[in-house]
């Protein structure tokens, strides 16, 4: 008795402290959850089920309608569109960030720091203080809708994270590496791809994973420069049941929103700690 | 040759960033009509800008905006991260629950909101009805609209403070904590004299990294109100969207761009003062 008494105590002392925590995380669950819930809701439901009132938070009767009407050319291209600005940016930013991180890592200088803090400076300009300077300069030549200027685009907006990420990175591998390398007669650049560029492959990983979500995630790009409907994003997708929407589109507006989210949301599944990191290094998005 | 290595990102750079920047400049001291550029005017946009009545109240919601988003985001974003910090069990499942807004795409996180609040079918509007209030027509009148938009804004971008204090909290080092135990000190009395101080520089880089995204947010705005109604909604980045691509009013747009610009710096350089290797 006398022994457990105070253990008792002390768990019972726990849980107390635990409860303002636990309150704090339920008042959270009940502002995050609703309009979740009730996308998901509404993706299940009949067409003239989305225009019940009251509203049925239970789906009755349950319909994939919603997920089956979203099979259609327009849509699949939106995600194509999407998927190819994605994989176009992430290879493009990655073949010119690692070696400017790589050489601003290991070549400082007073000159090289003012270029990466030029370039750290450009990368926090307003997009759409920029847009509409690109938006008017390219729809005076061919250079609007094309795949290449929207992967130009979308990879100087997230260089200047990159860049600064992979730094963090490549200072942390031991110079002697290299320059043992460099003594058995490598040059910069064979030091680079056989010697650096393994050794931040986590590094890429979440590099990679950070362009994707911002990619997949942004709506200006899509909006301001891409101007025909082949071109757009899988984010116009979503806001073009709202702003052209007529008839009973909520049940394929809500399924096209929770469709639209599993890569995002099977990514941060996986790679939770990545993720984060890759998303909180460069601070400003958006 | 090490330059050879930074050619291609300072290309982009000058691609998408210096030229339309210079561009900008050009077109706000040339006039324009549809996006083409006519003869030299001067000063003269700014001068429409400056005398414009509508500016002040613009600049008006820009703040409201941005400071009302902010109030809400950095107590919450701190809130959620000690919390986090402090918790044992099921932590993985509440950091996804915490971060589950900021998942979303922007365009996500408004239209969501504007079919949850929708007037005619949503379930805020069968809360409000049942109470006794009429439907929630939010985004109708002017202070509703700005209200309800930043209430968005803040419950998308909180997470993004929360992420980037959780990343400060976990290099308090442990002995600084334990030996306030020992004193016998309560969780308020850990909060204001460690937590709180360590955390000083954080906060602040924190503020700016939120104040930038919040002056050049569009999305949010441009899905559910697109400034309206009666342009109550309407911040400075929205009045360049809007009067580049609602106007066709290029000079007028480019000179609000120079003014969103010209902020955007002053942030920027409190920004580069406090920076912090994690966070910017």
């Amino acid at each position: 008795m006398s022994i457990t008494t105070p253990r008792r105590q002390r768990r019972l002392g726990s849980f107390i402290r635990a409860v303002p925590a636990w309150a704090y995380i339920i008042l959270s669950a009940t502002v995050v959850l609703p309009p979740v819930a009730w996308i998901v809701s509404t993706s299940l439901k009949t067409g003239s089920g989305t225009l019940e009132f009251p509203p049925k938070w239970i789906p009755a009767p349950f319909s994939s309608e919603g997920y089956v009407g979203l099979l259609t050319s327009t849509n699949i291209r939106f995600f194509v569109n999407s998927l190819i600005y994605a994989g176009g940016s992430i290879v493009l930013a990655l073949a010119i960030c690692i070696p400017a991180a790589y050489v601003a890592t290991r070549y400082r200088s007073r000159r090289m720091e003012t270029l990466m803090t030029g370039i750290l400076v450009l990368s926090m300009v307003p997009a759409i203080v920029v847009f509409i300077a690109l938006y008017s300069m390219f729809v005076k030549t061919a250079l609007i809708n094309t795949y290449p200027m929207m992967i130009i685009v979308y990879t100087a907006i997230i260089c200047g994270q990159t860049i600064l990420f992979l730094r963090n990175f490549i200072e942390n591998i031991p110079v002697e590496i290299e320059e043992a390398a460099a003594i058995d007669g490598c040059s910069r650049m064979q030091i680079l791809w056989r010697i650096i560029l393994p050794l931040i492959r986590p590094g890429i990983a979440a590099v990679a994973i950070f362009i994707f979500v911002f990619v997949w995630n942004d709506f200006l790009v899509g909006t301001v420069l891409a101007t025909t409907e082949d071109m757009k994003t899988v984010q116009n997708g979503i806001v073009r049941y709202i702003t052209t929407g007529f008839g009973s589109f909520w049940g394929l507006f809500a399924a096209f929103i929770v469709v639209a989210f599993i890569p995002v949301l099977s990514i941060f599944l996986a790679f939770q700690r990545w993720f984060v990191a890759g998303m909180t290094s460069g601070g400003v998005k958006g | 040759m090490v330059w050879l290595y930074v050619l291609p990102v300072s290309a982009v750079f000058l691609f998408v960033f210096v030229g339309p920047l210079i561009y900008t400049a050009w077109t706000a001291l040339h006039e324009t009509s549809y996006y083409q550029i006519g003869k030299f005017s001067g000063l003269n946009s700014f001068a429409r800008l400056f005398s414009d009545s509508d500016l002040p109240s613009r600049i008006w919601t820009t703040l409201v905006f941005s400071l009302g988003a902010l109030v809400i985001a950095l107590p919450a974003g701190l809130l959620s991260a000690i919390v986090l910090n402090n918790l044992h069990r099921f932590k993985r499942s509440v950091r996804s629950l915490f971060l589950l807004p900021w998942l979303m795409s922007q365009a996500t996180a408004g239209t969501i909101w504007l079919w949850f609040l929708n007037p005619n079918y949503g379930p805020a509007s069968a809360i409000t009805k049942s109470l006794g209030f009429g439907p929630t027509d939010v985004f109708s009148t002017p202070t509703s609209a700005l209200v309800a938009v930043t209430l968005m804004t803040a419950w998308w971008s909180y997470p993004q403070a929360m992420l980037l204090f959780l990343g400060a909290l976990q290099t308090i080092p442990e002995e600084l904590r334990e030996s306030l135990k020992v004193d016998g000190g309560g969780i308020w009395h850990q909060f204001v004299n460690i937590t709180l101080p360590y955390l000083r520089n954080t906060i602040v880089s924190v503020v700016v990294v939120l104040l930038m995204l919040y002056v050049q947010m569009v999305t949010i705005i441009l899905v559910t109100t697109r400034g309206g109604p009666i342009g109550s909604t309407e911040t400075l980045s929205m009045r360049v969207y809007n009067q580049m691509f609602d106007k066709f009013d290029l000079s007028g747009a480019s000179a609000t761009a120079i003014l969103l610009f010209a902020v955007n710096i002053v942030l920027t350089l409190v920004a580069i003062r406090f920076r912090r290797k994690e966070s910017l």
